[in-house]
């Protein structure tokens, strides 16, 4: 089963995503924070994680560094779903190596599930 | 002070000094005396602001005509480089022969004053008028010279020469002296008046908090200020050189191309946000003109922009951190009433307890949001002045024992006692509504930010100082020393490592907002980070 590690702090919104990951058929693994999000990706060895950026303990952003700094979760690709759009924390975000970004509000549960397909798609055939 | 003195020399040969003129009539004198007036005026028209010598001259001598009569008119100014500029206007026809002897005169009378031989071939001359014809046989009969003697240096004199003997007495000499005098009076003025405005100026530039200093077309560093010492960190002894500059600026901007540039365009350049070590500034390099255009270097400017560019920063994150804390909730009723749709339409019928899940989400989503716009709302209250209290007689003790009452479940859940010690009853003055707003964000504050152990309210009558005091005591994480301060203070929201009881901080400023409303005073006090802090808030007893 394809697992996805839900790194969201705010616990409504981590709510309405697993449930759709899971009505989509995918392993939702939710993360309340970075540092539990990082400890996450190690244990689950996600197919895909799915990274908010303001997060208690540890940001996206360092997540996201942490992730890229070991080999075991390198490779995990990363989306990260966040509400600042400002173009600062954007070219950080891909700077760090994520593979898309997606500002929350804009998008409805479908949309993120699509975008969640179509990375995953890639991956695979990169693997 | 600079003194402007004119001291005048009569040369008259012995044998002409025996025709003064004893008759002179009593219209002609009183003619001469509206002469004198009337050049007087010309002169002081004519000379205006000026400062400079040679033109101070050159208006006088031209100005004589209709005073006294002459074959000619001279001066002698020794230029700074110590030659000598020799200008002659030639009324009547004379030879040069005549005019060497003027020149002659003059030189002599020089070396006379200074003591020392002027060697006549460091004399550019210039002779304007009319024609010369050496077959006029005529020589200097009668003449006088006038020296002009500026701050004690003798920097010119003039010379009235005819061809006429007896010519010129005490009289003639007098009026232009009287004229000389005139004029020198008005440049002494002046010139007292543009150095108190030149001290004026220095002590400006000297006491301006911007770093200033002007450089020459040679990059030579003409003025500078005690702020660009202490911007650069350069000693005070030392006169700096644009080199010192160069090296401050460590490389993160070629001052001397924008000197250049500025030079080069003739118009200002502006270098913003240059980034030192510990300071941000912004440069202004104007090019500085005479007012006749003449380029004499730039001057440049530099502003100090650390704090604006600091808060500039605060502000960004605090804008950031709005932004985000108004997406979070909507997105949850964004998605939340996708999923309900969904659900709802579902083919194996509506999942009841999930739709209920759901609509209790939308509603915490939006009770957050509303919370947060009404903070905002209040805030911008605050801010613009337009905070109305609902001031009635209230027994704070009921307000309290509502709140503590509002929040017990809040408290259990996280283990936490929630204690209240007060007098039975204590009526006092004010907003229910926004008391309880306050007591509600302190206690839910004190849960938010309290792991384990207990929050005690208190509330006690302090009649030496006529006011009440609430207290909420918490057992929490705490409050760093320096930033107990910086709790009530918009765009402050603390950036502690541990973000997981995330807020806005705003309730803070609005709990603020509302105490001073009332007159009375809201403050933090923490012993250090984990050691528990106790906020309180007074009340003024009417």
């Amino acid at each position: 089963m394809t697992t996805i590690v839900v790194a969201e702090d705010d616990k409504l919104i981590s709510g309405s995503l697993c449930d759709a990951l899971k009505a989509a058929g995918y392993n939702p693994v939710p993360a309340y924070d970075g540092e539990e999000a990082v400890a996450k990706c190690k244990e689950a060895a996600p197919n895909l994680l799915l990274l908010d950026i303001m997060m208690p303990k540890l940001d996206g952003i360092s997540v996201l560094w942490e992730l890229k700094a070991n080999p075991a979760t390198a490779n995990v690709p990363v989306v990260v779903l966040t509400n600042i759009g400002d173009v600062e924390t954007i070219s950080k975000i891909v700077e760090a190596g994520a593979v898309d970004y997606l500002l929350k509000s804009d998008q409805s549960v479908d949309d993120i599930i699509q975008k969640v397909k179509d990375v995953l798609a890639r991956s695979v055939k990169l693997a | 002070m600079l003194a402007v003195v004119l001291i005048g020399y009569i040369y008259s040969s012995m044998r002409e000094r025996k025709f003064l003129r004893q008759e002179a009539s009593q219209s002609l004198e009183l003619q001469q005396k509206v002469y004198q007036a009337q050049v007087l005026k010309e002169i002081s028209e004519r000379i205006g602001y000026s400062l400079d010598t040679a033109k101070i001259i050159d208006i006088i001598t031209s100005s004589l005509g209709n005073l006294l009569s002459y074959d000619t008119v001279a001066y002698m100014l020794i230029e700074e480089d110590g030659r000598v500029m020799f200008k002659c206007h030639v009324e009547n026809t004379v030879s040069h022969g005549f005019i060497e002897q003027v020149k002659e005169k003059m030189l002599l009378s020089f070396a006379a004053i200074l003591d020392k031989k002027m060697p006549a071939q460091s004399v550019d001359e210039s002779i304007t008028g009319n024609i010369l014809d050496d077959n006029k046989k005529i020589s200097v009969q009668s003449f006088f010279n006038l020296p002009v003697v500026i701050s004690g240096r003798l920097v010119g004199m003039i010379n009235v020469a005819s061809g006429e003997a007896g010519r010129y007495g005490d009289e003639q000499a007098s009026i232009l002296y009287a004229i000389t005098n005139q004029a020198a009076t008005a440049v002494s003025k002046l010139q007292a008046v543009l150095e108190n405005e030149k001290g004026k100026l220095s002590a400006v530039i000297y006491s301006l908090t911007d770093g200033v200093i002007m450089v020459n077309p040679e990059n030579r560093l003409m003025v500078y200020n005690p702020a660009v010492q202490k911007l650069f960190g350069l000693p005070d002894q030392k006169t700096p050189t644009i080199f010192d500059i160069v090296d401050g600026l460590a490389g993160k901007l070629d001052i001397r191309t924008k000197i250049e540039q500025a030079l080069a365009q003739d118009q200002p350049v502006v270098a913003q946000d240059v980034y030192l070590k510990d300071k941000a500034l912004e440069m202004g390099f104007s090019p500085v003109k005479t007012a006749q255009g003449e380029k004499l270097g730039v001057s440049v400017v530099f502003h100090d922009i650390t704090t604006e560019k600091t808060l500039e920063k605060t502000r960004q994150e605090f804008t950031a951190m709005m932004v985000h804390e108004l997406r979070a909730p909507l997105t949850a009723v964004r998605w939340s009433s996708e999923s309900l749709l969904k659900n709802l339409a579902a083919a194996q019928g509506a999942d009841a307890a999930k739709i209920k899940d759901t609509v209790v989400t939308i509603e915490t989503a939006s009770n957050n949001m509303l919370e947060l716009v009404n903070d905002l709302l209040d805030v911008a209250k605050i801010e613009a002045g337009k905070f109305e209290l609902n001031a009635q007689d209230y027994d704070l003790v009921e307000v309290m024992k509502d709140q503590v009452r509002a929040f017990t479940p809040q408290a259990t859940a996280k283990h936490l006692q929630l204690n209240l010690a007060a007098p039975e009853k204590l009526t006092a003055k004010f907003d229910r509504v926004r008391i309880s707003q306050v007591l509600g964000n302190l206690i839910s504050n004190a849960i938010k930010y309290t792991d384990s152990g207990q929050i005690d309210l208190s509330l006690r009558a302090d009649q030496a100082n006529k006011q009440l005091v609430i207290s909420v005591k918490d057992t929490g994480i705490g409050v760093a020393h320096e930033d107990v301060a910086q709790l009530f203070s918009k765009f402050k929201q603390l950036q502690s490592g541990d973000r997981s009881r995330k807020g806005t901080g705003l309730g803070l400023v609005v709990s603020r907002g509302i105490i001073e409303a009332h007159g009375g005073k809201i403050w933090a006090e923490s012993p250090g980070e984990n050691l528990g802090s106790t906020f309180y808030f007074s009340l003024p007893l009417a």
